[in-house]
């Protein structure tokens, strides 16, 4: 069961929204759609949701034409919150998943089960309008999968959200994960993107900058990012062969590199064949990728 | 169950639920029971006392047995001079002295107060005036009491007969004045109606779709299920308003004076044709389902519901125009205003029933209305589903023609 979008086109009037988009999604994968404010996920998204029509391509479940199968099998986190603010939350869930066809007594399992997750047991028959932000979001992120889908859109799912709630919510999407079921979210914190994706659509104005595995991304940059512990002076790391950058964080030097290579030619001059503390050689981070692949520089 | 009916049967039970709706029911309902024990209440909170009236008769005509005391007026007859009762005026042992005499063969009645009468006092004293002075009048020509009497209760026998074979029966004017109170409550039902349940499907639409709840429903059911989900939900929650309100007059009625009041509306309504109660209801269902639609519709062009009422106004403004003019006919319902009114989709369910309760309208007049209103409503609900899928999803700033335009520009 995939999800493939090919050749996807939205365009408005004056402007194009998403522009010859392409990418698959296989079963139980964890896809990542990031992108700058306005770069076209949220139109991505309600065009697979069918909210909106694509201008041209092709949107497709399993071969089916999205259009065409049970919305039943979809989830969907909108980025602005969205719940009845006079329901009461269990009320707000099993109304959420009745709706979307689910028989009340499976319901109400699944309603305890991620109640106790989320923590929400002492809010089940409070009032949504009551509960602090935080704990609406948890609310509306239960309403988006209650009813099982197959695939799921999160969108911005961790924003607002305090660490602790948003350890609940990466291991509840781990969780649905394990449970077979697709999930495409976006995120603005490439840190959670990171940790949860499997693979990833880099969008920039509605064009697909990359589309592909997370692993394939980064090996495009390399491994240039090099962090060190060293007494060498900040002076001479800059004049060493191929050192683009050196920034200091606390007690360690990050290094970028111009390439991989020069990291053994490194080693030898700080080490001098002695000790040394700290020396590691890393890809660089999504959210140096992103920033260089939107417009901003690499770190 | 499917969507459709998950989603009125939320929508019901939160709107029934809801403070708003059992507090604006039971203020319709406490209203009624105003205005039809107005009299019981009036008595408990003012205690005004019958009004005071000296009679002075100078005149050679036994006039004493017309002026007969009620509950609000007492009348006696004093012997002492008109100076002596004037004195008594000045010191409030009557609130008037009524002084009648001949002269020129007629009547001539001098009222005299201390404290000017209210206007009510001087209507009730004046009309028994009035008639006394058509009895002292019958006296003045020496006729028998049963004479007299044929005089006084003498009433033409009226009936209509229209000699042009098309056009529809004449109706007699007990007809029309049972039409016109009919079609005076049918407009008002139907005001009160748009004005409640307009203003609330607007914000419904208007509160999820600035929620953002919209957003998750839409992804399980179409915006077209969404939109008649609403009508019907309304709809329904103005059908159960108006079985409580009606339902509560009805038992009034019927339990309060042994049933008179109800004998008098069951006498209005014998009057009325069963084609006019077709008309009515149909009228009436269709105009409130013309509004709920383009309250709908409205509310789904705004962002937030704060903007709701700005788009509310050009719908209630069209109720009110329709009101004062079904108002207007009431006094007379033949006016050019009132026939161009009662073809016009959004003012005909008010005007409309007017024309046909309390005119001599051809048959074939309420039918085209009531087309151009059915033809009007299947239009406007086909419009405004293609319009609300657009709309529903897309948010802007200012005015309701700025919010038209963006949906356009964002959504072709």
């Amino acid at each position: 069961m995939t999800l493939t979008l090919e050749h996807v086109v939205k365009k408005y009037k004056d402007f194009i929204a998403v522009n010859d988009l392409s990418f698959t999604i296989g079963k139980g994968e964890i896809f990542g759609l990031i992108g700058q404010n306005g770069a076209g996920k949220t139109t991505t998204f309600r065009m697979i949701l069918d909210l909106q029509d694509q201008t041209s391509g092709m949107i497709a479940w399993d071969g089916t034409p999205i259009k065409k199968i049970n919305r039943d099998y979809l989830g969907y986190l909108p980025e602005e919150r969205g719940i009845f603010p006079q329901m009461k939350v269990e009320e707000q869930l099993l109304f959420f998943g009745e709706l979307r066809g689910m028989k009340r007594d499976e319901l109400k399992k699944e309603i305890d089960f991620w109640i106790a997750r989320f923590d929400l047991e002492e809010k089940r028959n409070s009032k949504a309008e009551t509960l602090s932000k935080g704990n609406q979001q948890k609310v509306q992120l239960i309403a988006s999968f209650i009813h099982k889908p197959k695939f799921l859109i999160l969108d911005e799912p961790f924003s607002g959200l305090d660490p602790v709630n948003r350890d609940l919510l990466k291991n509840a999407i781990l969780l649905l994960k394990e449970k077979g079921v697709t999930i495409l979210f976006s995120s603005h914190q490439m840190d959670n993107v990171e940790e949860l994706c499997d693979h990833l659509c880099l969008l920039k104005r509605g064009v697909s900058l990359f589309s592909g595995s997370l692993l394939d991304l980064k090996k495009q940059y390399g491994k240039t990012k090099l962090t060190l512990r060293t007494n060498v002076s900040l002076n001479d790391l800059k004049k060493m062969a191929g050192v683009k950058e050196v920034k200091v964080e606390r007690d360690e030097y990050v290094l970028t590199l111009l390439d991989e290579s020069f990291a053994e030619s490194i080693f030898d001059v700080v080490s001098n064949g002695q000790y040394i503390e700290k020396f590691s050689l890393d890809y660089l981070s999504l959210d140096a990728i992103f920033k260089d692949k939107v417009g901003g520089n690499v770190e | 169950m499917n969507k459709l009916w998950i989603l009125i049967k939320q929508l019901y039970k939160q709107k029934v639920r809801a403070k708003s709706f059992i507090l604006m029911t039971l203020l319709y309902v406490a209203i009624i029971a105003v205005v039809m024990f107005w009299s019981e209440i009036k008595g408990l909170f003012v205690n005004e006392e019958g009004l005071e009236v000296a009679l002075v008769n100078e005149t050679s005509v036994e006039l004493e047995p017309i002026f007969l005391s009620n509950e609000d007026i007492t009348f006696s007859f004093p012997t002492e001079s008109i100076e002596t009762l004037y004195k008594q005026l000045e010191e409030e042992k009557f609130d008037a002295v009524v002084v009648v005499e001949e002269e020129d063969e007629k009547l001539k009645a001098d009222i005299a107060t201390f404290v000017p009468l209210k206007f009510n006092d001087q209507s009730t004293i004046s009309s028994f005036v009035q008639y006394a002075g058509k009895i002292y009048g019958i006296q003045q020509l020496n006729l028998t009491a049963s004479e007299a009497d044929k005089i006084l209760n003498a009433e033409a026998i009226i009936t209509n007969t229209n000699l042009n074979e098309g056009a529809a029966d004449g109706k007699s004017e007990d007809q029309k004045q049972s039409g016109i109170w009919a079609s005076y409550f049918v407009g008002i039902v139907i005001y009160f109606f748009i004005m409640a349940f307009l203003s609330m499907i607007t914000t419904d639409v208007a509160s999820e779709k600035g929620s953002r709840a919209l957003e998750m429903l839409l992804v399980s059911v179409k915006p077209g299920t969404h939109f008649q989900s609403k009508i019907i939900g309304i709809t329904l929650l103005a059908l159960t308003q108006f079985v409580i309100i009606f339902g509560f007059l009805f038992v009034l009625l019927r339990v309060t004076d042994d049933g008179a009041k109800w004998e008098m509306v069951e006498s209005i309504l014998n009057e009325l044709s069963y084609s006019y109660v077709f008309y009515v209801i149909a009228f009436l269902f269709l105009t409130i389902v013309l509004f709920l639609i383009i309250g709908a519709l409205f509310g789904s062009l705004v962002s937030k519901v704060e903007e709701a009422s700005q788009v509310m106004t050009p719908g209630i403004m069209i109720a009110l125009v329709g009101f004062y003019v079904m108002i207007s006919g009431v006094a007379n319902p033949d006016t050019l205003l009132i026939k161009v009114f009662s073809y016009i989709p959004l003012t005909s369910g008010m005007v409309m029933p007017l024309r046909i309760g309390a005119t001599d309208i051809s048959t074939i007049e309420p039918m085209i209305s009531l087309a151009v209103l059915i033809i009007t409503v299947l239009a406007l609900y086909i419009v405004s589903l293609s319009f609300y899928k657009r709309s529903v999803l897309t948010y802007s700033s200012g005015g309701v023609i700025q919010k038209i335009k963006t949906v356009f520009k964002v959504t072709t």
